[in-house]
């Protein structure tokens, strides 16, 4: 008996340190495993909420164009080319598109104009939460069938802007037999979508959507991407499988768009960055994107890691900005906003958070750009005297407790006081944040430091309750539309400063709506010398996207377009090294 | 044998201990200012001499002005979580749950004012911890040992035992590092934010010490004779109840710093509770997280940490040893 019990617990033993020992840290064949620092929450294609569902709906679903950065524009995707334009009178825009023939969904069944039709139905469909849809394309107000051809359609457009023909193709296809399997929706116009009462077959349309349950369960509705969802552990892990028979897979010479390699692409949710490292160089991750700058640096310089490690940079069109609410009483005047424009030390912040790799910049648009970027204007400099006196000149009045003050017509006194909101955990903003309180502290400015986790500040940022924000934004170099940004329009939705002036939304207009590359060369250099003087925000530098990736994945083709590599276009090598 | 070692081990915490009570009076007040100039400096290299963080934070002046910060958090909040675990446990271990009577007014004033409480919090969010006074206010103005010349017969016992037990189990129910952080990241930073969370989240385990010491002070005669000759129940538990249960919450205190110091690093680690520019050692020590290969950043504060919990826990145990 004591020898069965010993020989039981041995085996216990044996077992609980089998499994404590270190996992695999191999994957299979055709793997591809990518570092994620954040889950993406939510999968349903109308509420894309951050990089990382954007990149999941990107790989499960097409879209009729796609932005492409070696192209500087955008690509025709499921479309089979570039739309054709037809201008109606004054104020309406006709966009052609024709879907390719290859194109099917999967259950075999082509991807037909009706399923255009049907997307646009659902973004327009009352009950669903269509908000971003609405504001990022709600100029498109009708679509036309063809009656010859099934795969051809165009979309009437409200506007005339070069900006719009692009926009009019980047929303994702959705399927109508799944969505409307008994066709229904098909006697329903698209302006009719939106009408009261409630068409029953609009209410069935919503009801069906919602039962489907897309924000965790995406599968349930397979778009005509490569890739389909397997496994999504909220938090933990995320895993797309290749579809043994993508249509694209019949084109001899796909372009890059239509290029889908590997057969699995397992994203690892690794918040830490420290621990995304470790991961990194331990083989349990394949890529690691956006990489801290003194991480990157610290691997390049490692001998043993260069070995089994190939680095990526790619100048991106992300930058770093100091923004103000100016509806805030003490951020309502220029003035006061550009003094303290003055207190951040951007050669520094850059030295000490990107390693020197990053490019200052005066405006939004990035130096790279040179044909826009208007190079006449200074670029930040540090300079607290030069904030002490335009502050002066905004009538502000050091006290003798050191805090500054300002009279206004009523009422109390003005105290130059306010919050620096940031996302919490993030480095390189709570350096630039400790910074900017240093300097602002030894001229006697109160700024408090709110590190907030992102879902709050996004909450409070489109409610206006912030008062200064360090957050990046991100570019493209092949559209310049600052309407969601910094138009009035955008107020309540993107444009977080609650910034608005006559001036900037009729350049803002003019922009959109010119097609003429001089004259808009013009124009943009003109919008940023006007943001130059009014300031709703700071751009502090663009910065560089950072790719590690172990070598037994091959050559990752990176981008300056967010999350910074394409991972369908990986091609894992055959006998890892 | 033993003896001299324990002495020099007495001697080495309470050196510790004063070294770093005097650092923290003597520390400058001011914010300290990133210089990202030298940014990850290693120690005896340059002016500054224990190394530099990547944010180009002075490691021995963060150090020294994080003493403060330790000090200004864990004494004030385990005063407090000694007071408000005496004051629980000692009503607990007294009036058990048949010892408290109220009469349905004060019944009626309690329920009033813990809905009141709740409904100010759901109307006004934004008040911050006001409307959570409303409980404590609204409990004590019920309780309030009002002297009835004519003791009315219609009333009922009040389980306060059983309440202050309840509410021990329920917020042990939660592990203490998750609940305090929970908290802590929906709060904004702030010391005494910091402050109110640890003691309102320690005070059970002082709460059931003062209880167990109440319970068995309550049955000696002396107790019962005071009770016997009509001594309010406040002035019983404070002049005759107390001083032979205090002394059990007063070893418990080097003990119950300790336990905070701990807390209030880990969430400093975290980033979440203190303002981020107030100097801290767990914030510190959350610095190598961004550069892994700077062995001085985890060195210094984890010495410190390591120093000050050992020798409170030694000065602790050597307390409950005499």
């Amino acid at each position: 008996m004591k020898h069965l019990s010993l020989r039981f617990f041995f085996l216990v033993w044996v077992g609980m340190v089998s499994s404590c020992t270190t996992p695999a840290t191999y994957s299979a064949p055709g793997t591809v495993r990518i570092r994620w620092a954040r889950d993406p929450e939510n999968l349903d294609p109308l509420v894309v909420s951050n990089t990382s569902a954007y990149e999941v709906i990107n790989l499960t679903h097409c879209s009729l164009l796609m932005g492409r950065e070696e192209a500087h524009d955008f690509v025709p995707w499921l479309a089979e080319a570039f739309p054709s334009v037809e201008r109606l009178s004054d104020s309406l825009l006709l966009v052609s598109y024709r879907i390719r023939p290859e194109a099917t969904w999967d259950n075999g069944a082509p991807v037909l104009a009706q399923d255009v039709a049907l997307t646009l139905k659902v973004m327009n469909c009352p009950g669903l939460p269509t908000e971003m849809d609405q504001a990022m394309f709600g100029f498109i107000r009708d679509i036309r069938l063809d009656t010859a051809d099934s795969r051809r359609f165009t979309l009437v457009c409200a506007g005339q802007s070069p900006e719009h023909i692009r926009s009019s193709g980047d929303f994702s296809i959705l399927p109508e037999y799944i969505l409307d399997p008994g066709r229904q929706l098909r006697t329903v116009s698209l302006t009719a979508m939106r009408q009261q009462p409630v068409q029953a077959a609009v209410q069935a349309l919503a009801r069906r959507y919602q039962r489907l349950r897309l924000a965790r369960h995406p599968e349930n509705l397979p778009g005509c991407g490569p890739y389909r969802l397997s496994a999504w552990q909220s938090g933990r892990y995320l895993t797309l499988h290749r579809k043994p028979k993508w249509w694209a897979d019949v084109l001899s010479a796909p372009p890059a768009q239509l290029q889908a390699y590997p057969t699995t692409l397992t994203y690892q949710v690794i918040p830490d960055a420290a621990t995304a490292t470790l991961a990194l160089r331990r083989n349990e991750v394949d890529i690691y994107g956006l990489m801290p700058a003194a991480e990157f640096t610290r691997l390049q310089q490692s001998a043993e890691d260069r070995k089994r490690l190939a680095f990526y940079t790619a100048d991106s069109y992300e930058f770093l900005t100091a923004g103000f609410n100016v509806r805030r009483p003490v951020f309502q005047d220029a003035a006061t906003r550009k003094a303290l424009c003055f207190l951040f030390d951007v050669p520094a912040l850059i030295k000490a958070t990107q390693q020197g790799a990053a490019i200052p910049s005066a405006g939004l648009i990035s130096p790279r750009v040179a044909d826009y970027y208007n190079d006449s204007l200074p670029l930040p400099v540090f300079s607290p005297t030069q904030t002490v006196g335009l502050l002066r000149q905004a009538g502000w009045q050091r006290q003798a407790d050191g805090r500054w003050q300002r009279k206004v017509a009523k009422g109390a006194p003005q105290v130059l006081r306010f919050g620096v909101s940031y996302r919490a955990g993030e480095p390189a903003f709570e350096t630039a944040a400790l910074q900017f309180r240093a300097a602002a502290a030894a001229i006697g400015i109160e700024a408090e430091l709110r590190p907030t986790e992102q879902a709050v500040l996004s909450r409070q940022l489109q409610a206006g309750e912030t008062d200064m924000c360090i957050r990046n934004y991100s570019g493209n170099p092949f559209s310049y539309d600052f309407t969601a940004l910094l138009h009035s329009r955008g107020i309540g939705a993107s444009n977080t400063m609650q910034f608005s002036s006559a001036v900037t939304d009729r350049l803002i207009e003019q922009i959109t709506s010119t097609e003429d590359k001089q004259k808009k060369k013009l124009l943009l250099r003109k919008f940023q010398r006007v943001m130059a003087q009014e300031v709703p925000f700071s751009v502090l530098y663009f910065q560089k996207y950072r790719v590690g990736a172990s070598r037994a994945v091959g050559r990752v083709p990176v981008s300056g377009l967010k999350p910074g590599y394409e991972a369908a276009r990986i091609r894992p090598m055959e006998a890892p090294l | 044998m033993k003896r001299p070692f324990r002495t020099v081990q007495r001697g080495l915490a309470i050196s510790w201990l004063s070294l770093l009570i005097v650092a923290a009076l003597l520390a400058p007040s001011t914010v300290p200012t990133p210089d990202l100039a030298t940014i990850n400096q290693p120690p005896f290299h340059s002016t500054h001499w224990l190394g530099t963080t990547s944010q180009g934070l002075d490691v021995g002046m963060s150090l020294w002005q994080g003493a403060r910060t330790l000090l200004l958090v864990s004494v004030p909040a385990a005063l407090c979580t000694l007071l408000l675990g005496g004051f629980l446990g000692g009503i607990a271990g007294y009036w058990g749950n048949t010892g408290l009577r109220i009469t349905r007014t004060q019944l009626v004033l309690m329920v009033a004012g813990v809905g009141l409480a709740g409904l100010l919090l759901s109307w006004f969010p934004g008040a911050g911890g006001w409307p959570w006074l409303g409980v404590p206010a609204a409990a004590g103005l019920g309780l309030l040992p009002w002297r009835n010349k004519k003791p009315s017969t219609n009333t009922w016992p009040f389980p306060v035992d059983s309440s202050i037990l309840a509410l021990i189990a329920l917020v042990n129910s939660v592990p203490l590092l998750v609940l305090v952080v929970a908290v802590a990241s929906i709060q904004r930073p702030s010391l005494a934010g910091v402050v109110a969370l640890l003691s309102l989240t320690c005070w059970p385990t002082p709460a059931r010490l003062m209880r167990a010491a109440t319970l068995q002070s309550r049955s000696q005669p002396y107790i019962e004779a005071a009770q016997a000759a009509g001594l309010p129940a406040v002035r019983i538990l404070w002049r005759h109840i107390s001083p032979n249960a205090l002394p059990v919450l007063l070893v418990r205190f080097p003990l119950t710093v300790a336990v905070l110091i701990s807390l209030e690093t880990t969430l400093s680690f975290l980033g979440v509770g203190l303002p981020p520019e107030t100097p801290s050692w767990g914030r510190l020590l959350a610095a190598v997280r961004q550069a892994p290969a700077n062995w001085w950043l985890m060195l210094w504060p984890g010495l410190a940490i390591a120093f000050t919990i050992l020798s409170l826990q030694y000065i602790a145990t050597s307390k409950e040893g005499e």
